[in-house]
């Protein structure tokens, strides 16, 4: 009798079996519909079997194959054990990561289906559309613009960026014929010029090394021209009949992206894959990687589970970006399942980065990877910015700002520039002060400080979403001259908006984009010139030009160096030098102040001198003394519940079996005592963690695989608990 | 009956501080009073000078924002530690009115 080992979305390490009826065709790969303790569930065949160790009479039937869902390929089934071993998570719940959502899950009500795109104006539309404009000044402005765009394509990233009723227009003009799918977007004026010698080295070695699995670390900084070098590369793989792979780590946040792949592989379907997009667009276009109708896949790490039956090149852009660990669910590393599955494939993997991970440097020195260098910025009278440390305190700043930044600031008002500050903070400062008594305004239900948001008249949390009316006067002694102390954006945007009352001024962090479109909305606006001075977190670090922009003034740095983080230093460095490239790259010169108590740190010695990998040299030292990654592997217990004994009593029991297993397996891993988080309570939860560290991958692979056992065999029940294999921070 | 703490003090109006906001939206002004007395004194009489750092809230600091620096004033009001480590004073004005003349 056929029996199919059935991998189900469910908490426990194990598969099911259920009885094949040779009718349906079920293969290994193959996605069915199974039930499970009266459930209906939807998992993966992982294995076919004669026999089972279920009797037979107790044996369920497989309801059915989803029929919309080809089989997955053995490489994803293999990716998948992987991340389920490494990282010990459920087989089962790994593999539910990489389907797509079925035609009948639930699909979110709030997000109009969208519009796939690129879409390009037709010639019927040219014609019959004006007539019907004229009385619509928003459609005719989108009709303008869509004739004014390269190509006559608008990218589906642009698409999405319009509001919700203008889109419903949309879909109406591509029913009547008016605008019809493009394959691509012609744009050589996006393309730039040639590539220049070292690009063109960088792209011959990845394009020799087609066929074998061979990964590349692309170094270059901002500006320097890494995407022509991966698009070269993938469109020699696409000529040659391959598909190619390319993730990015925010896909909402990089749309010139999108526009520059479309337009250097003319001709070629280029499809999208990221959470944003509603479930039959994700379906569909996760069908057109399966089918192998795609020539490439551009998405954020779940676009790494695709099937690609003819991938040839993947490449991994900004691999150091931490948004690639996903911290929940299953949590895995989309740049390192994005390696082993080149490796299983025997294809080239890119990682592109102007700050790369220590991880990545440090297979680099062990030969492992091969590191291709852009020295130089690719446009050729683009130079770096010239860079200055400012005194973060004194008499001289004013709500935050130096003279130093304000004069700047002022300097590129008369000439017309852009401006950029730049602190990592939302909000309108970090917590709010009795002067007479003491007291700080704190959240009820996590360990943390709550945030004033003065335009909300509001207290928030920015850990849990608490949120309070703003206090009259303090709780504890009446006073009602409480202060807000320290500085987020709104209050920067407000003080900007004190001292130079003619600016116009933009904020972009969370809460100022929070409505769909708003960013895509701000960024025209920047582009188009109408912005002056721009106050913004990280969000505006990563990957926009901003052609007037060249001034970049960065507060709040040292913020981080306080971090017990051991990973916060590496991050603020990446960061930094991503901002710093933001400033002057067409032409005009550029400008960076850092603000920072610290101005000998190596951070920003390295910073001043343009050379990330000094710094890095300086992180590997001190990692390598400390012993932690990448000089040794790390993983980490985390456990919380509402009651403090109750985490402390399972992570104890946890440590003492750990310390167990140690002896009795004599594996080299040190497990530590439990301590509480950083933020020992969030939202009612008190936390904790212990940490388990080795030097040697195998090592540490066999302790957790048996640790994880234990754990899960401790009393406790009302104790979430999850691994984190190397985690990206101690949070 | 313990908890007394009012003073009426006849002042001058010296520096002060442009109108501010709480986070919460109360008006808020700080500013110093000159006060110039003749006071008696272990039987006899002195004259008294002294500067005394003031704040006000709600109405009242909006009313003291339009009272240009010179004016005579006669506030009451409470005393209450300026900063929360230290032994300086501040008068918080409860209450002012003009004086005429002198």
């Amino acid at each position: 009798m056929g029996i199919a080992r059935v991998a189900l979305p469910v908490a426990a390490h194990a598969e099911f079996d259920y009885w094949a009826p040779s009718g349906l065709g079920i293969a290994v790969g193959s996605v069915v519909r199974v039930q499970l303790a009266r459930r209906a569930l939807v998992g993966v065949v992982v294995a076919l079997s004669d026999t089972s160790e279920v009797e037979t009479a107790r044996l369920q039937p497989v309801t059915e194959v989803v029929a919309e869902l080809p089989p997955l390929p053995d490489d994803l089934l293999a990716v998948a054990r992987f991340i389920a071993g490494y990282y010990q998570e459920p087989l089962g719940q790994v593999l539910a990561q990489m389907l797509p959502p079925l035609e009948n899950a639930p699909v979110s009500q709030r997000r109009a289906e969208a519009l796939a795109g690129p879409l390009a104006l037709t010639a019927a539309g040219m014609r019959e559309l004006p007539p019907r404009l004229r009385r619509s000044p928003r459609l005719a402005e989108l009709f303008d613009r869509w004739r004014a765009a390269a190509g006559g394509v608008l990218t589906e990233l642009e698409l999405q960026a319009l509001p919700p009723r203008l889109r419903t227009t949309l879909r109406a003009w591509l029913q009547a014929g008016w605008l019809e799918p493009a394959a691509a977007a012609p744009d050589p004026a996006a393309d730039g010029p040639e590539l220049n010698a070292d690009q063109q080295r960088a792209a011959a070695a990845i394009i020799a090394a087609g066929g074998r699995f061979a990964p590349f670390l692309l170094q270059g900084v901002t500006g320097s021209g890494k995407t022509a070098v991966y698009l070269a590369a993938a469109a020699a793989v696409i000529a040659g009949g391959a598909q190619a792979l390319v993730l990015v780590p925010e896909i909402n946040l990089t749309p010139q992206f999108e526009r520059r792949v479309l337009a250097a592989l003319p001709g070629r379907r280029v499809v999208t894959l990221h959470s944003g997009l509603a479930a039959g667009a994700r379906r569909r276009r996760w069908l057109a990687a399966a089918t192998g109708v795609a020539d490439v896949v551009l998405g954020t790490r779940l676009a790494g589970f695709a099937p690609l039956p003819r991938l040839g090149l993947i490449v991994v852009d900004e691999e150091h970006d931490p948004s690639y660990k996903q911290q929940d669910v299953v949590r895995y590393h989309g740049r390192d399942v994005a390696i082993w599955r080149a490796r299983l494939r025997a294809v080239p993997v890119v990682l592109g980065t102007a700050t790369p991970a220590l991880e990545t440097l440090r297979h680099v020195q062990d030969g492992r990877y091969v590191r291709l260098n852009l020295p130089q910025r690719a446009v050729a009278d683009a130079r770096l910015p010239t860079l200055a440390l400012a005194p973060d305190r004194g008499e001289a700043v004013y709500d935050g700002m130096g003279a130093r930044l304000l004069a700047a600031i002022e300097a590129r008002l008369a000439r017309g520039e852009q401006s950029l500050v730049f602190i990592n903070r939302r909000g309108y400062s970090p917590s709010l002060l009795c002067a007479s008594c003491g007291w700080q305004a704190g959240c009820p239900r996590c360990s943390a400080r709550l945030v004033v948001h003065r335009d909300a008249f509001e207290l928030r949390c920015h850990h849990c979403g608490h949120r309070e009316r703003l206090a009259r006067a303090c709780p504890q002694c009446g006073n009602v001259d409480l202060l807000p102390m320290g500085h987020g954006t709104q209050r920067l945007e407000r003080a900007l908006a004190e001292r130079f009352p003619s600016a116009r001024i933009a904020r972009v962090d969370r809460d100022s984009t929070r409505r769909e479109g708003a960013f895509a909305a701000i960024r025209e606006q920047v582009h188009a010139g109408d912005i002056d001075i721009m106050v913004g977190t990280q969000m505006l670090a990563k990957g926009h030009d901003f052609p007037r922009l060249t001034l970049v003034g960065v507060l709040g740095a040292d913020n981080a160096l306080y971090s017990a983080d051991f990973r916060a230093t590496e991050r603020l460095g990446a960061l930094l030098f991503q901002v710093a490239g933001r400033a002057g790259r067409a032409g005009l010169p550029g400008e960076v102040i850092v603000q920072t108590s610290f101005p000998e740190h190596p951070l920003f010695r390295a910073l001043l001198h343009h050379d990330y990998d000094d710094l890095a040299a300086a992180l590997m030292d001190e990692r390598r003394v400390a012993g932690l990654p990448p000089f040794s592997r790390l993983a980490l217990l985390t456990a919380e519940a509402p009651q403090r004994e109750t985490v402390d009593g399972f992570l104890a029991a946890a440590q003492q079996a750990g310390l167990l297993l140690r002896r009795d397996l004599r594996l080299a891993v040190e497990v530590f005592s439990p301590v509480a988080a950083a933020l020992a309570r969030r939202a009612g939860q008190e936390r904790g963690q212990v940490l388990v560290r080795s030097d040697e991958r195998a090592a540490l692979q066999r302790f957790l695989a048996a640790w994880r056992e234990a754990i899960a065999a401790l009393p406790g029940r009302r104790v979430r608990w999850a691994l984190d294999v190397d985690p990206m921070g101690f949070a | 009956m313990p908890g007394a703490n009012r003073l009426t003090l006849d002042a001058t109006l010296g520096e002060r501080h442009d109108l501010r906001y709480t986070p919460a939206g109360i008006p808020a002004v700080e500013c110093t009073l000159r006060h110039a007395s003749l006071q008696a004194e272990a039987g006899g009489e002195r004259s008294v000078e002294c500067e005394l750092f003031a704040v006000a809230y709600g109405d009242v600091a909006t009313a003291l924002s339009r009272v240009s620096p010179g004016s005579a004033l006669r506030v009451r009001g409470f005393l209450a530690r300026r900063y929360r480590t230290g032994i300086t004073v501040a008068l918080h004005i409860n209450e002012f009115a003009m004086n005429e003349g002198n």
